[in-house]
């Protein structure tokens, strides 16, 4: 059962600590230090991530795959300068995948070398850290400071329901107890940013206790702009007809329209082949690197190279 | 942005989630608090601020943000007091106006979220269960009501059918879970319980504690026709998707000319409320197929996302469909490629002479797995073993 909302409330009127009041003190500074580490936020998702990390609460990022949901978190954490912690939810995922396991191997290992030397092993002996194996749930909460570690939680559609109750109840208490060492209680809560792709509603009470944030795709002045900053030493007209190029493909009915990941693909494959303008050549060269499914590609070749290329 | 109101974060908050929650946004006191509180990190120096805070403050998904937009604009565009936008009489007929004529349904939500999962499966009180005894005793003596079509019953037989079909239990194969409890002759190592074990054993694992890994039943997802030509056969069949999303947590979707997702709307306790609630969020409801459009979406906005892979996909349509029978197959051929299995059951199928022609029916049939009837009761039970069959080839 998850906890009630007051021990959720409680934490998050703490408020952040003064190393991240200091570091992060309006919306703005955010932003722009995102552009610093070459990410770019709109004001919408550079509010959510600074209330998330202001408030402090959990914050839900959706979005169509490939908008820079995992990146945002990523960025967020080098704003920082602290660790990023990702767990990546799947089907049946467990507390021994989030939260820690103990290190079977080692502990059985220890048992053996134990004997050899003659020596008597206590239980104590065999559940202390360091047969411990720290997933990134405990990491998040282990970690030591002065800022806290920014833990992503991607996909969390994708874990079951039971799964989603336990981590918002370790997250809510910010503490950890495993029953043989004792509890582990988080200097600094991290801050939590969770990905989902709408494969099932999640739970009144996840969303209940974190803001939202849908992320848009961006136009293409912004694609062009990001793509720029992430393949160094592209041409500038090639990066901005790419960026129209997929917002023209993302017009059609796609099984999997293009993203910003595709562009930036793209542009890199063109790069590397030396060609600087997108011309129905260039085009025809490289369909593979910005159509990965045979329909798709099907449906944009009856288009044309001509018409992708803006020609 | 003209000028912005000179109110405090609190009273802010509290006029816009009172004006949300009227145009039927379920928004929780506790988000009005969290906006007071996020208001005072971000001051509204302008309308994008303003606009932002409130909007990752107090929205929880994405189908929320039309309206939203339309009562921020009407509330701050609008150049209303929020403190009083109900008394002006002078006031501009806000944008997100509408929805507030319409029956709000957030109010009877279920608003402990603890309970709106599980609590759905229990969906009768123990005194409407004897009472369902003796419908079902009534309507297994009458043999006659099994063989009925769905389309000739009247409305009294209807509802006693409904409150059989009710009772249906779909259940679908299972597939191998990553999860795995222990078991004398598992496939693989415990190495958990095998340390704990050999510490008993001076440190040799003289006892190999072996698991099995756990099987789950697959996915069901239930998409159903609900246009004109399908009308007699809607109710019945949106009390099946009830009966599979209470029982089966199955997934259901119902579609026209557009898809609707319904999982949350049938999951309510009372049967006819979620019909009802059904409705309202039906717009198109009795309207024209468009089989290839309702087939397409699914996969392109949940199937390919994970709702439909490795699940059984039940669709319920007479194939009478309005867009072109290649575009049925292409839909239907991207259906196939994630399900488990496709089960397509059409209500005409019954008719004598019936041969599946319907331009759209054709198109989808090479791609359906099974192809049954569920125009009766007698005929809905082929329905279910057709749903509990396992695909040949598989395990």
């Amino acid at each position: 059962m998850p906890l009630p909302p007051e021990v959720v409330t409680a934490a998050a009127r703490a408020g952040a600590g003064e190393e991240v009041q200091a570091r992060i003190p309006d919306v703005a500074t955010l932003a722009g230090a995102l552009d610093g580490v070459d990410y770019l936020a709109d004001p919408g998702l550079a509010t959510a991530l600074f209330l998330g990390v202001r408030l402090p609460q959990p914050l839900l990022l959706e979005g169509e795959p490939g908008v820079g949901k995992t990146e945002a978190a990523k960025a967020l954490a080098r704003v920082l300068d602290t660790p990023l912690y990702r767990l990546q939810c799947f089907e049946g995922i467990d507390a021994g995948e989030a939260l820690y396991e103990w290190n079977h191997p080692r502990q059985l290992l220890g048992i053996r070398l134990a004997e050899a030397r003659g020596a008597p092993l206590a239980e104590d002996d065999l559940f202390g850290p360091e047969y411990l194996l720290r997933r990134p749930l405990l990491q998040a909460i282990e970690h030591p400071g002065p800022r806290p570690a920014v833990l992503l939680l991607d996909e969390i559609d994708r874990a079951d329901a039971e799964f989603e109750a336990f981590t918002f109840e370790v997250l809510a208490e910010a503490a950890v107890t495993v029953p043989e060492l004792g509890t582990i209680r988080a200097a600094h809560p991290p801050v939590v940013v969770l990905t989902s792709n709408r494969t099932r509603d999640l739970h009144d009470a996840l969303t209940r206790r974190c803001l939202y944030h849908w992320i848009d795709y961006p136009d293409p002045e912004r694609v062009a702009e990001i793509v720029r900053r992430r393949v160094p030493g592209s041409a500038e007209p090639l990066a901005v007809a790419a960026a129209s190029a997929v917002t023209r493909l993302r017009s059609l009915d796609m099984v999997k329209p293009p993203g910003i990941a595709e562009v930036i693909d793209w542009v890199a494959a063109l790069s590397l082949l030396g060609l600087t303008r997108l011309d129905p050549p260039a085009v025809e060269a490289t369909w593979g690197s910005v159509l990965k499914n045979r329909d798709d590609q099907e449906l944009a070749r009856t288009r044309g190279a001509a018409w992708l290329a803006g020609a | 942005m003209p000028e912005l109101p000179s109110i405090g974060p609190g009273p802010l908050a509290v006029a816009l989630t009172t004006a949300l929650h009227r145009s039927g946004l379920p928004v929780t006191p506790e988000r009005a608090a969290g906006l007071a509180r996020a208001l005072r990190l971000v001051p509204p120096l302008d309308r994008v601020a303003l606009y932002w805070t409130c909007r990752v403050a107090l929205v929880t998904d994405r189908a929320q943000l039309p309206v939203f937009d339309a009562v921020f604009s009407a509330i701050f565009d609008g150049r209303l007091d929020p403190a009083d936008s109900r008394g002006d009489p002078n006031a501009p007929p806000p944008i997100g106006a509408e929805p507030r004529t319409r029956p709000a349904p957030p109010d009877d939500r279920p608003s402990t979220p603890g309970e709106s999962g599980g609590a759905a499966g229990s969906a009768a009180g123990e005194g409407e269960d004897t009472e369902r005894e003796a419908l079902l005793a009534v309507a297994s003596t009458e043999e006659r009501l099994r063989q009925t079509s769905f389309a000739d019953l009247t409305d009294e037989e209807l509802t006693g059918v409904r409150e059989l079909v009710r009772r249906l239990v779909l259940s679908t194969p299972e597939r191998r879970s990553r999860r795995v409890r222990p078991r004398r002759r598992g496939e693989r190592l415990d190495l958990r319980r095998t340390v704990r074990a050999a510490q008993r054993t001076g440190g040799d694992p003289v006892r190999l504690v072996r698991a099995h890994r756990r099987t789950q039943p697959r996915r069901l997802v239930l998409l159903c026709d609900v246009s004109g030509s399908m009308e007699p056969y809607t109710r019945i069949y949106l009390t099946l998707l009830q009966g599979a999303v209470a029982g089966a947590r199955a997934e259901a979707f119902v579609f026209s000319t557009r898809l609707t997702r319904l999982t949350r709307e049938l999951s309510v306790r009372d049967p006819d409320q979620a019909l009802a609630r059904a409705g309202a969020t039906t717009s198109d409801w009795a309207g024209g197929t468009r089989l290839a459009e309702g087939i397409g979406r699914f996969v392109a906005g949940h199937g390919r996302r994970g709702l439909a892979r490795g699940a059984v996909v039940v669709v319920l349509s007479d194939g009478w469909a309005t867009d072109d029978p290649e575009e049925v197959a292409e839909a239907m051929r991207r259906l196939r490629r994630l399900a488990h299995r496709v089960v397509w059951v059409n209500p005409r199928k019954a008719a004598p002479g019936y041969a599946p022609l319907v331009g759209g029916m054709a198109a989808a049939l090479p791609f359906c797995d099974a192809f049954v009837s569920g125009h009766s009761l007698a005929a809905l039970e082929q329905v279910v073993s057709a749903v509990a069959e396992e695909r040949p080839g598989t395990g």
